[in-house]
């Protein structure tokens, strides 16, 4: 017996490589469309935005979770957005922002974007389930 | 669908809870009902004359007071929460509603978020 399919939108609150949240995601993420579910869209709040950072540069002996996610959106046509005023303070930025703000470069890993909170809102208010992925104390 | 947001940290030390008041304000601008509840160490933030600017940050009571305008319905508190850190109605700011918080008292939100 089947289950029917929901909608998801997923919350990721936790950096990578001091938290294992985005990692957990991924994997949330990767079950959910393996068992026939949609995923909305993915969202990165506080800590979570430095997931969309393309300037992230691990060993190449470890797992690359910015570059693991980033291939899962695009396969699946999942939009990815960070939070702007969680992206901003912490130095996560594109073009409209490094123009906007007069900065040095912008660092925005393509297919996240950058966009307000309204985002979280409508997968608040359309989406089946709203999964949050915090990093802990 | 009824959404309630709970911080449990004091101010200050971690910006868990600015970010809270945030996805409140936000569900309140997209006309979302939201109700926001304090508890824990979270009940800090509604003591009164708070010296933020000691520390170089903004007091969190401007905030609070904007939560109402922007349309966030309700503002509780953890009795238990509030007896424990000697917040009563002359140390508290105004416009807080008591509430104790059981199973029952959860069930009556849709969605329900903590940061931390």
């Amino acid at each position: 017996m089947s289950s029917p399919a929901l909608s998801f939108t997923l919350v990721i609150t936790g950096a990578p490589y001091s938290t294992q949240a985005p990692q957990t995601a991924l994997a949330f993420a990767r079950a959910t469309v393996a068992a026939g579910h949609r995923i909305d869209r993915v969202f990165l709040y506080g800590d979570g935005v430095y997931l969309a950072s393309n300037l992230a540069s691990p060993p190449s002996d470890e797992a690359n979770w910015s570059h693991q996610w980033r291939a899962f959106l695009e396969e699946k046509a999942v939009p990815g957005v960070a939070c702007i005023a969680s992206a901003l303070r912490r130095g996560i930025v594109d073009d409209n922002e490094k123009q906007r703000y007069e900065l040095p470069a912008s660092n925005i890993a393509a297919p996240f974007s950058i966009a307000g909170l309204g985002e979280w809102v409508e997968g608040v208010a359309r989406s089946d389930r709203v999964i949050y992925f915090h990093g802990g104390n | 669908m009824k959404t309630l947001v709970i911080i449990n940290q004091a101010p200050y030390g971690n910006w868990s809870g600015r970010e809270a008041l945030d996805m409140a304000l936000s569900l309140a601008a997209f006309d979302q009902p939201a109700t926001l509840l304090f508890t824990s160490d979270g009940v800090n933030w509604l003591r009164k004359d708070q010296q933020a600017a000691a520390i170089s940050q903004k007091s969190v009571d401007r905030n609070l007071a904007a939560a109402s305008i922007f349309g966030v319905s309700e503002l509780l508190a953890d009795h238990q929460s509030c007896h424990r850190f000697g917040l009563d109605d002359h140390t508290m700011i105004e416009g807080i509603t008591l509430a104790n918080i059981n199973a029952d008292f959860l069930r009556a939100y849709g969605h329900v978020i903590s940061l931390s």
